[in-house]
């Protein structure tokens, strides 16, 4: 009985001895937790801190509330006010400029008027069917003034309506280094043509309409829905030359605030950001389907922070680019087209709206990658880790084989 | 009569824009009126509603005195009247006789449960700190949170701060030794070397005309600072082409490109680090009234008031603190002999194992 039964087992294999097993796999999670887990004990390394900031009383945060809204109501009559004073001075051909604050000198007037002139000129503009002038806040003492510190920031600015068809007003604060500036107290390492970079900047829309005229209603529509932001500055020239761009804010992609700016952007912009072309359609033609009320009269105010209001990026120059890129009739046509916006632009740029707006975008960053992605070291240790795996049970499983 | 008729409506006509402005002039005049008094009575009821936070902060706690420190506070294991009685020494010793203004400028403590989840009364006035801090964390705290006066914009630009005691002397000015021999600037290789006006220069206390030159005279200078920290700032646009142009060597390029830049931004040879320590050799040389006499006159060049406060002339502060900079050159790391044997032994263990295991057999 014994025997027939031996017969009937099959064979038994060699077995691997199982502790080495055991102890190659122990002594694996030990190394992974030695790698990963972090060590107990150990004292910190520095303070820690781990303080809250007050915050504002509720009738602090009232107050400061109304101080804003005061400050825009100021500036909305400021622009008011002096269009309708402003004096327009037919032996210059640059914006007027209108002083706000303490009174310059006759020689720091002229300066700051010729090169007024001169930053005019390299706009390619002269005589302009709608005028535009600069009204400068200067810096005040503190307290000099009744009501609140005015915003350094904020720049606002009255586009030509139905009072006056023929003149845009821009507000622009000026700073404290500005306002040292301007009364002839210039630093030392000041450049002659950061003056004319700031007039630039702060001429806004104002420059479009001098060199433009009026938009189209569907234009117009398109652009309030947007508070402009993507005709900001005229020329080929950004806020402070060819240096600055509001893609530049974002920083470095190897930085977390990178990407915390990336998706503080709204969804088609970031998707424009990675080349995507209904992304970029989407971006640029913001705004353009809603039927905006333009309100009467026009006041467009950039607060502080402004880029991060884009809906495109570096879009304060988009309108600028394409003007450059099409050139003028092909522009004024789009500018002055009763067309829809979307319709309008594609037949000026000549090809579908998001396919120039992706090239275009090309220019001033990579396209960014989105969605999960494995970092190529991780990739790398992961496929390591398998080779090594396969290669260990292939030397098992051939050890093992029966011959 | 219809020909006067037809003109006082053409005119009426052409009138009316302009009274639609003067009406809407008015009525912003009229509302920005309103919202001037509006905001006038909310700041007077915010000046007090901070004032009654203020008080509101005070009532159940307890107030410590150490020095001219008060500190405000409810009851908790923080260690803070430890941490006081740490932190007056270093405080007293930096602003001198200022410090006793601490008197009037208290710091307002609210110390909380650690736990994340516990539920926190809206902070208005002071700090809040997890009661479980250590001495040490807490005497880092009141340091770095000094409720001292700020001072003058000049000094406060020059110094890009408020100035601090020190939390660790040694490695402060130990740091600047290691400025004195990493910064790519003559002028600190000037000062590390003993020009003493070279250290003027390269903490911008002396003549700030061409500071660039001053600063960075060699090409390769210039280039590093553009490379090393402008690299990303200038590859953009227009600057793009000099960027390039700088990197390959063209010196023009690279100054251009630095002098595009606004002075506060061209990175100093020496650090804040630097300047702080040199303020605080200042206020140290010049006895009880120096950060008196430092804030003293607002108008007047850094580096006069910096001998104002010290009592000495800026060169002979600016060379003490050089020689404390130097004396205080860090440590090399020495091996000890035992270590060279320590690792050869190791070496000797591993390769012994390698060449006398058995193949690895299942």
């Amino acid at each position: 009985m014994g025997n027939r039964v031996r017969r009937v087992r099959t064979l038994e294999l060699a077995m691997a001895p199982l502790r080495v097993w055991i102890a190659v796999a122990v002594g694996g999670c030990a190394l992974i937790a030695l790698a990963y887990l972090p060590p107990r004990g150990a004292a910190p390394r520095g303070p820690r801190f781990a303080t809250y900031s007050p915050e504002p009383t509720a009738a602090r945060r009232r107050a400061q509330a109304v101080a804003k809204e005061w400050r825009e109501t100021d500036a909305s009559l400021r622009l008011l006010e002096d269009r309708q004073h402003v004096k327009w001075d037919s032996s210059r051909v640059g914006p007027a400029i209108i002083f706000r604050g303490p009174t310059l000198p006759p020689t720091a007037v002229r300066t700051v008027e010729a090169v007024a002139d001169s930053m005019w000129r390299a706009l390619g503009l002269g005589e302009t069917k709608v005028r535009a002038a600069l009204v400068i806040a200067l810096e005040r003492a503190p307290g000099s003034a009744p009501g609140p510190i005015p915003d350094q920031n904020g720049v606002a600015f009255l586009t030509p309506d139905s009072t006056d068809r023929t003149t845009c007003m821009a507000f622009l604060p000026a700073n404290h280094f500005w306002t040292a500036v301007l009364l002839g107290h210039p630093p030392r390492h000041f450049e002659p043509d950061w003056l004319a970079r700031w007039f630039q900047s702060g001429l806004g829309p104002c420059a479009y309409y001098a060199a433009y005229g009026t938009p189209s209603r569907s234009v117009r529509s398109w652009l309030a829905a947007r508070n402009w932001d993507v005709a900001l500055y005229l020329g080929t020239h950004g806020i402070a030359g060819e240096r600055f761009l509001s893609v530049n804010l974002l920083g470095d992609p190897r930085y977390s605030w990178y990407w915390d700016g990336i998706y503080s952007l709204s969804p088609s912009t970031v998707a424009c950001l990675a080349g995507r072309l209904d992304g970029c359609r989407s971006a640029v033609l913001y705004g353009a389907d809603d039927d905006a009320r333009i309100a009467v009269p026009e006041i467009v105010r950039l607060e502080q922070g402004w880029w991060r209001k884009q809906h495109l990026l570096p879009g304060e120059r988009f309108l600028g680019d394409v003007a450059r890129d099409v050139g003028r009739d092909r522009f004024q046509s789009f500018w002055t087209s009763s067309l829809p916006v979307d319709t309008a632009l594609a037949a000026a740029l000549r090809q579908p709206v998001g396919e120039w707006t992706k090239q275009w975008e090309r220019r001033f960053i990579q396209p960014i990658r989105l969605g999960a992605a494995a970092p190529l070291g991780a990739t790398l240790l992961a496929l390591l880790l398998a080779a090594v795996a396969v290669s260990a049970v292939a030397l098992a499983a051939s050890r093992r084989q029966v011959r | 009569m219809f020909r006067r008729f037809g003109l006082l409506l053409i005119l009426g006509v052409l009138a009316c824009p302009l009274l639609g402005q003067d009406t809407l002039i008015n009525r912003l005049r009229i509302r920005s009126d309103s919202l001037l008094r509006t905001w006038q009575q909310a700041v007077a009821i915010a000046n007090l509603a901070d004032s009654l936070e203020r008080e509101r902060a005070t009532i159940g706690r307890d107030t410590i005195a150490v020095g001219a420190l008060r500190i405000i506070t409810n009851a908790s294991p923080l260690p803070v009247r430890q941490a006081a009685a740490l932190a007056w020494p270093a405080i007293d010793s930096l602003y001198g006789s200022a410090a006793a203004d601490l008197a009037e400028r208290p710091y307002f403590i609210r110390a909380v449960d650690p736990d994340s989840n516990a539920r926190r009364a809206v902070l208005h006035v002071g700090l809040e700190v997890p009661w479980d801090l250590d001495l040490r964390s807490t005497t880092t705290l009141l340091l770095t949170t000094v409720p001292i006066a700020p001072p003058d914009r000049a000094l406060a630009t020059w110094l890009t701060g408020v100035l601090r005691p020190s939390i660790h002397p040694r490695e402060d000015v130990g740091g600047v030794y290691l400025e004195f021999v990493t910064a790519p600037s003559q002028a600190a290789r000037g000062c590390f070397m003993g020009d003493i006006a070279s250290c003027i220069d390269a903490l911008g206390l002396g003549d700030t005309n061409h500071q660039l030159e001053r600063w960075y005279p060699s090409a390769p200078e210039r280039r590093a600072v553009v490379t090393g920290s402008f690299a990303d700032f200038f590859d953009h646009g227009g600057s793009a082409p000099a960027l390039r142009e700088c990197v390959a060597g063209r010196d023009a390029s690279c100054t251009a490109l630095l002098r595009s830049l606004p002075a506060d931004v061209l990175p100093k040879p020496l650090s804040d680090a630097a300047r702080v320590s040199l303020v605080r050799d200042a206020l140290r040389l010049g006895g009880q009234d120096a950060y008196r006499r430092l804030l003293r006159d607002p108008e007047a060049a850094i580096a006069d008031r910096l001998a104002e406060a010290a009592g000495v002339s800026v060169d002979s502060l600016v060379a003490g603190w050089r020689n404390a900079a130097l004396a205080a050159r860090p440590a090399p790391v020495e091996l000890p002999w035992w270590a060279i044997g320590v690792a050869l032994g190791w070496v000797t263990v591993f390769a012994g194992c390698g060449l006398s295991s058995s193949r690895w057999r299942l």
